[in-house]
Parts: structure tokens; C-alpha cells; sequence
């Protein structure tokens, strides 16, 4: 078997043949000064085996990392490391010695896509305290013990954002006590994202068409039939026809950009983009709805320009224009819309809402320790607000909140699920907090004096509201004093505006 | 086997961070694989999580052995003892951990020959979302020794305690609407329950790994939103 030898064996073998030289030596009365001598010299040499056994485990230790051999792929060329080094997949090489010493896996060389996705600190370490995975820790033990090659899906959640990597693991031919494998991993994510993508579209699609397709269908019957001749009745049903077949257009666009921005989830946004344009662009473009309503739209926000978020145009543009859209299916006639912008937020700043005892709820987080400072920006309605229990479901596709007036139009329930899709895909975060005036407490009490005709004063109704909060990395800090967040005030109310208002 | 290699003491230390990390894989994984079989109403899935829990009772009786031996033989001081000590509380957590996601597997088998009740598993399914991110920040603190990302775990409780109250509610709402889906339901409820006692075992292993950084305890109160007691 191995070699290797413990303390435990061979202080029992240094003491017994001491104690056999003692008595030896105890017997002759003339060597008795020898005694003396006798009993170092046993110590010395139990001391001298232990000191090397303690070296051979250290030893054994630093062999594990591999040195740096220089075989050469040619000669002028570059070494086996620095090949595995430039592979574009993460690869790994694993070292153990004993099956049973389950923490004992060490990584002695980890090439520089493994390191970057693991945020490794070296070359080397513990495996587990960087792959912790127990269905890859069980690959790595049968190619290191069953020397076999093996495989399995690798689920690496970093943050919200959700990978699917598949691992390899393979034995490598060593002599010697330690076994290596090869641990090399595969990006999957695009192709299962794809095919769950295709199932989900699928049966979202067909499931949300099949109700304005029915009516339509319904509407085309009566008009070949009964309605035959009916002018008016005819330009009626044309009317909720178009209204129908309009909802259905909405409703696959939606789909499609919700589709999109999904299969784009997890390739960050390249470019800049600006939240004080993007508000302004929002609220020019919805400012004659506004005027319609009795809604006065108002912007807070510093200029322009100052302070860029690492993002793409387009979609932070739909993010505001979704928040605005809702806010303003929802605000009261003459009530105000605003939308702020602040900056240089810490990340706790930037989900912390406006700590206004109303219910909130952190319906995306942002990756922690990625980005030192957030912009957000705030849509907030005075609206009737949104019922503390529904909250966690908000952003969920499809979903509307029961028994809720949406106003003239009915929604797809599509809005905030591209919004936290996008910012998502952003690693930046979403906050809702609402104040709603049947809190449930007070429906309860409601319910339990009905006819209680008391001459109290009616218990202050909160102001009812509804904030979204969407907070993005900027691409630098702009302050210098970075620590306190500031609200600027420009130019207020948008142009148009104060001639709508 | 039989011959032991000698360690150092630095190295058996390290070894017994690495076997509580393992746990955690192991526990995640469990919490993971048992919310999945609830969503997709897979048995199979939900029996392997079941068989599985023994390993994670195993390695805490190892990390509990394993501590023991080195507080009697080393005698370790200040950091090293608040190592030991946390390490033995979290693989305790762990342990706990997986006995919950254990409990939901099992109950998973039976809700799965139940009518689905998509919108409710789905709701289970986001919480089980939550509470697993929660696992995975708080081993990523102790793996890393990061005080703020043990802080920031600890700090954001109330998501989980929100995301229940808001699944209770909506469960009551179904059973009152259709009585012949209070059995299943009730299986839903303690599913949640069992994630929201997930969620605080994160928050108590953070408070541990806080304890083990600066030696001291956490003495703020702990951030409770406004839970339902009725239904302990
Ligand atoms: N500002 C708000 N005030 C009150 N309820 C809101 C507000 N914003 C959203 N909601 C609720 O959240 C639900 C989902 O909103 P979402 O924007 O996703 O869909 P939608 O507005 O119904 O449809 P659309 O896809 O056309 O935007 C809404 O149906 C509504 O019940
Ligand atoms: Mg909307």
C-alpha cells in the first residue's frame, strides 16, 4: 500500500527500543554514567523522526500545487498552463488524496475564465470553498476515486441572474497517492433558456389570445347572422371588434418584447444611458393624456447628462414609460404624478424607500457588492394604492390586482414584468411601497362594528399612494462627497407641461 | 485506510470551515431540489431529497465530533474558539435546514396527487426563490469571512415574513372559495411556514458568522415586520 507512516508508530517503535537500551545499560553498574547519554540520544532520535513526519505532510501539502513545468508546446512556444489558461471555458484541475477526508479537495490550477467566474483570489484552494454544488462535488470524487468521467447541469445563480452551466469531470492519469481530475464547464444557459422560453410563449400566448379571439369570433357570428342587416348594430360591433383586435395587437407586442428582453436577460447592457432624458422623453410623449385626465405630470431631476447609468437607451426608456403609463391609469383627476431622480445612492440607500410606514416590498434586489452607487428613479401616483398582500405578486406576468378599476383600458398585466426583466438585465433593482385605504386591519374593524353609530370622529383615511422605485449602476460616481444623496431640483415641471397645467 | 495523516492546527481549522460549507451546499441544494418538486409536482424528485437528508445529519454529527476534539486537544483562543463555536452553530442550522426542506418534499408527495393549484405553488415557488438566495448569500459571507454581506442578509428579514403573509392571505382566500381544497392548501401552508424558519435559520447564521468576525453579538433588535402568530 502507501508509504506513508504516522507518529503513532514510530514513537511506540523509539520508545521500546529505549527502554530495552535502559534496562541494558541500568544492569551494568559501570556504564550507569552512559545513562544519562543513552536517554538523549532516544529522545533525540524520536524528536528527529516525529520533526520528519511533520515535514513529509507539509511536503505532501505543497506538492499538491502544481509546479510550474515548462513542457513547451513548441519549442519557442507557450507551456501547457499558459494554454489552459487562454481556453475561453473555465477549467480546473482537482487534486485529492483520501475518498474519506470529504473537505480534502484542493484546486491546484484554476485557468482564468474558472477564476473570473468564481471570482477566485489565485490560481488554487480549497474546492469547496469555491464549487459547493454537491451534485459537481460528487462528479469530481467519481473521476478523482471511480476514475470515471462523468457530467451533470450546474445551476449558478449570481444574483437574480440565473445560469445553467454543465460540468465535465474527468479523470487525469497520475502516479503516486494523490489523484488529479479535470473539471471543465460549459455555458448552457442560452440553449435551456431557449427552450423553456419557446414552451412559455407558447402557452402564454395561446392562453391570453383565446378570450379576445372568442369574442371576436362571437362578433363576426352575429354580424353574418342575426345582425345581418342591423346598420347600427354593425357599426357598433365593429367598434369593440377594433378595440378587441387592438387588445390583441398590444398583447402580442408585449409578448414579443417581453420575450426578447428575457433572452437577453444575462448579457449586460453595453453603453450609457441618461434617466433625466429618459424622464423627460416619458413625460412629453404621455403629457396630452395627461392634460385629458386633469394629471399634472412632475418632473424632479437634475440636468442632464451628469451622471450616466450603464444601460441601454431604449430599455431604461420603457422602464419609465411603463412606471408613467401606470401611475397615470391610476392617478385621481387633478391629482399629481412625480417622477424624481436622484443619484450617487448606496445600494441600501437606493432599496430603502421613503420609510413612510407605508407597506414596501424589494421586488428585485441588486447584485450586492458589484456596483458602489445607484440612480433611481421614483413614479409615484396618488392613486388608491396597492393592498400590502398583493404586493409580492406585482411583476409577476399576467398578473392584476383583484378587483381592481384600471381605468378606460384593461391591461395585459405585462408592464411590470418587462420592467423587472430589463432591470434585471441591468443588475439594478425595483422597490414598490404603497399606502392603499382598506389596509386590512382596518377592513376587519369595519366588518366587526357595522351599525355602531358613534359620534366619533372618523379616523383619519392615509394618503393613498403608489410608488415604484427602479434603481440602476451608474457608470461612475458624480459627486465627490458621495456619501449623502441628493435630490435636485431643475427646471421642475417639463415645458409642455406648464402650458398643459 | 487507518494510518491518519497529521495535521496542523491551522489545517484542521480550515477543514472544518470546508465541511460546514459542504453542508450548506448540500443544504441549499435540498431547499432547491424540494421547492422544485413542488412546483413541477415531481415524486421523484421530492423521494431523493427525502433519502438525501441523512448526509446532512451525518456531516453535523462530524463537524460537531470534529469540534469538540479540537476545543479538548488544542485548546483554541479568541478567534480561533469563535471559529469553532460558529462552526458548530451553523452546521447546527444546517442541519435544521435540511430537516425543513426535508418536511416539504414530503409533503410535496402528497399535494402532487391534488388538483394542481398553479397561482399558490407558483407564489411557493417565488418564496422558496427568496429564502434560497438568502442560504446562498450567507454561506458566500461565511466562505468569505464578509462582515457586510452577513449584515446585508440579516438586515433584509422582512422580505420573507412579507412574502408569507401575503401567501397566507391568499391561501385563505382559496379554501374559503373551495372547501374541497383546504387539505391541500393546509400542506401549502406549512410549506410556507417551513420556508419562512429556513429564512430565519439564514438570519440566524448570519448573526453567528457576525459573532465569529468581531466577537460580539448582534444587538440591535432584529428587523420583524408584522407576522401572523396565529398559525404557529
Ligand atoms: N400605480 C399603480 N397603482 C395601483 N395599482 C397598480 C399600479 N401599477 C400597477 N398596478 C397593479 O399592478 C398590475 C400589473 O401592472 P402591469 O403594468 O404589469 O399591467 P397592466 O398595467 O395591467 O397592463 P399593461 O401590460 O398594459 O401595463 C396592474 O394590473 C395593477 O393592478
Ligand atoms: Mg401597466
Amino acid at each position: 500500500m502507501d508509504k506513508r507512516k504516522s507518529v503513532w508508530n514510530v514513537v511506540p517503535a523509539g520508545g521500546v527500543i529505549g527502554m530495552v537500551a535502559l534496562v541494558g545499560i541500568a544492569m551494568v553498574p559501570v556504564l550507569r554514567p552512559f545513562l544519562i547519554y543513552a536517554a538523549l540520544l532516544v529522545v533525540a532520535y524520536t524528536m528527529y523522526k516525529y520533526l520528519v513526519i511533520i515535514g513529509e505532510a507539509e511536503g505532501r501539502i505543497k506538492a499538491l500545487k502544481l509546479p510550474e513545468k515548462q513542457i513547451k508546446v513548441q519549442p519557442q512556444g507557450p507551456s501547457f498552463q499558459e494554454v489552459l489558461r487562454a481556453i475561453p471555458d473555465p477549467v480546473m484541475i482537482v487534486a485529492g488524496i483520501e475518498p474519506d477526508d470529504i473537505a480534502g479537495r484542493w484546486i491546484v490550477f484554476a485557468n482564468t475564465a474558472a477564476q473570473g467566474l468564481f471570482r477566485m483570489d489565485g490560481e488554487g484552494g480549497l474546492l469547496v470553498s469555491t464549487i459547493r454544488n454537491p451534485e459537481v462535488l460528487e462528479c469530481v470524487d467519481e473521476a478523482l476515486f471511480g476514475g470515471i468521467s462523468t457530467s451533470t447541469f450546474y445551476d449558478l445563480a449570481g444574483g437574480a441572474r440565473d445560469q445553467i452551466w454543465r460540468a465535465y469531470a474527468s479523470p487525469l492519469p497520475v502516479t503516486g497517492p494523490q489523484r488529479l481530475a479535470l473539471l471543465t464547464l460549459r455555458d448552457e444557459t442560452d440553449a435551456r433558456r431557449m427552450e423553456r422560453m419557446r414552451a412559455d410563449f407558447l402557452a402564454n400566448a395561446s392562453h391570453e389570445l383565446r378570450t379576445p379571439l372568442a369574442s371576436l369570433a362571437g362578433f363576426i357570428e352575429t354580424l353574418r347572422g342575426p345582425a345581418k342587416d342591423d346598420e347600427k348594430a354593425r357599426e357598433k360591433f365593429l367598434d369593440i371588434m377594433a378595440t378587441q383586435a387592438e387588445r390583441m395587437r398590444r398583447l402580442i407586442q408585449d409578448l414579443l418584447s417581453l420575450s426578447r428582453i428575457e433572452l437577453n436577460e444575462h448579457v449586460p447592457p453595453s453603453g450609457e444611458a441618461d434617466l433625466t432624458l429618459a424622464a423627460r422623453d416619458v413625460v412629453d410623449s404621455v403629457s396630452l393624456m395627461a392634460r385629458d385626465k386633469g394629471v399634472s405630470l412632475i418632473i424632479r431631476a437634475p440636468k442632464p447628462g451628469l451622471y450616466p447609468i450603464l444601460g441601454d437607451r431604449d430599455q431604461i426608456l420603457q422602464v419609465v414609460q411603463n412606471l408613467v403609463d401606470n401611475a397615470l391609469k391610476y392617478a385621481v383627476r387633478g391629482s399629481e404624478v412625480t417622477v424624481d431622480i436622484r443619484y450617487d445612492l448606496s445600494l441600501e440607500q437606493a432599496v430603502a424607500g421613503s420609510n413612510s410606514g407605508a407597506a414596501r416590498l424589494v421586488l428585485l434586489r441588486p447584485d450586492r457588492n458589484v456596483h458602489d452607487f445607484y440612480a433611481q428613479v421614483t413614479v409615484r401616483d396618488a392613486g388608491p394604492g396597492i393592498r400590502r398582500e398583493f404586493l409580492p405578486r406585482l411583476a409577476e406576468r399576467f398578473y392584476r390586482v383583484e378587483g381592481q378599476k384600471s381605468g378606460d383600458k384593461l391591461g395585459t398585466g405585462l408592464g411590470l414584468a418587462i420592467v423587472k426583466h430589463i432591470i434585471n438585465r441591468h443588475r439594478g433593482g425595483l422597490v414598490v411601497e404603497s399606502q392603499s385605504s382598506v389596509t386590512s386591519d382596518a377592513a376587519d374593524v369595519l366588518e366587526r362594528t357595522p351599525n355602531e353609530k358613534v359620534a366619533t370622529l372618523p379616523a383619519a383615511t392615509p394618503v393613498t399612494f403608489t410608488a415604484f422605485s427602479a434603481c440602476f449602476p451608474q457608470a461612475r460616481a458624480y459627486g465627490l462627497g458621495a456619501d449623502t444623496p441628493r435630490l435636485v431640483i431643475s427646471d421642475g415641471v417639463s415645458r409642455d407641461l406648464k402650458d398643459a397645467v | 485506510m487507518g494510518a491518519h495523516i497529521v495535521k496542523t492546527y491551522q489545517e484542521e481549522l480550515d477543514q472544518l470551515s470546508a465541511e460546514v460549507v459542504l453542508m450548506g451546499g448540500l443544504a441549499e441544494a435540498q431547499v432547491a431540489d424540494a421547492v422544485e418538486a413542488v412546483a413541477r409536482r415531481d415524486v421523484g424528485l421530492a423521494q431523493s431529497v427525502v433519502q438525501r437528508d441523512h448526509k446532512l445529519d451525518e456531516l453535523e454529527k462530524d463537524v460537531e465530533r470534529k469540534c469538540i476534539r479540537l476545543i479538548a486537544l488544542r485548546q483554541p483562543m479568541a478567534d480561533d474558539l469563535r471559529k469553532t463555536v460558529a462552526a458548530m452553530k451553523l452546521a447546527t442550522s444546517l442541519e435544521r435546514t435540511g430537516d425543513l426542506a426535508k418536511n416539504i418534499a414530503k409533503r410535496a408527495m402528497v399535494i402532487a396527487e391534488a388538483e394542481p393549484m398553479t397561482p399558490l405553488t407558483r407564489s411557493i415557488e417565488r418564496m422558496g426563490k427568496l429564502v434560497s438566495s438568502r442560504l446562498r448569500d450567507v454561506l458566500d459571507a461565511y466562505k468569505a469571512g464578509k462582515l457586510d454581506l452577513a449584515q446585508n442578509v440579516w438586515a433584509s428579514d422582512t422580505e420573507v415574513d412579507e412574502h408569507y403573509n401575503s401567501l397566507f392571505r391568499e391561501l385563505l382566500t382559496y379554501m374559503m372559495g373551495d372547501p374541497r381544497t383546504i387539505s391541500a392548501c393546509t400542506h401549502l401552508l406549512f410549506m410556507a411556514k417551513n420556508l419562512e424558519r429556513i429564512g430565519d435559520h439564514a438570519t440566524n447564521m448570519a448573526e453567528h458568522i457576525h459573532y465569529e468576525l468581531t466577537g460580539e453579538d448582534y444587538v440591535e433588535d432584529r428587523p420583524k415586520g408584522n407576522t401572523l402568530n396565529s398559525i404557529e
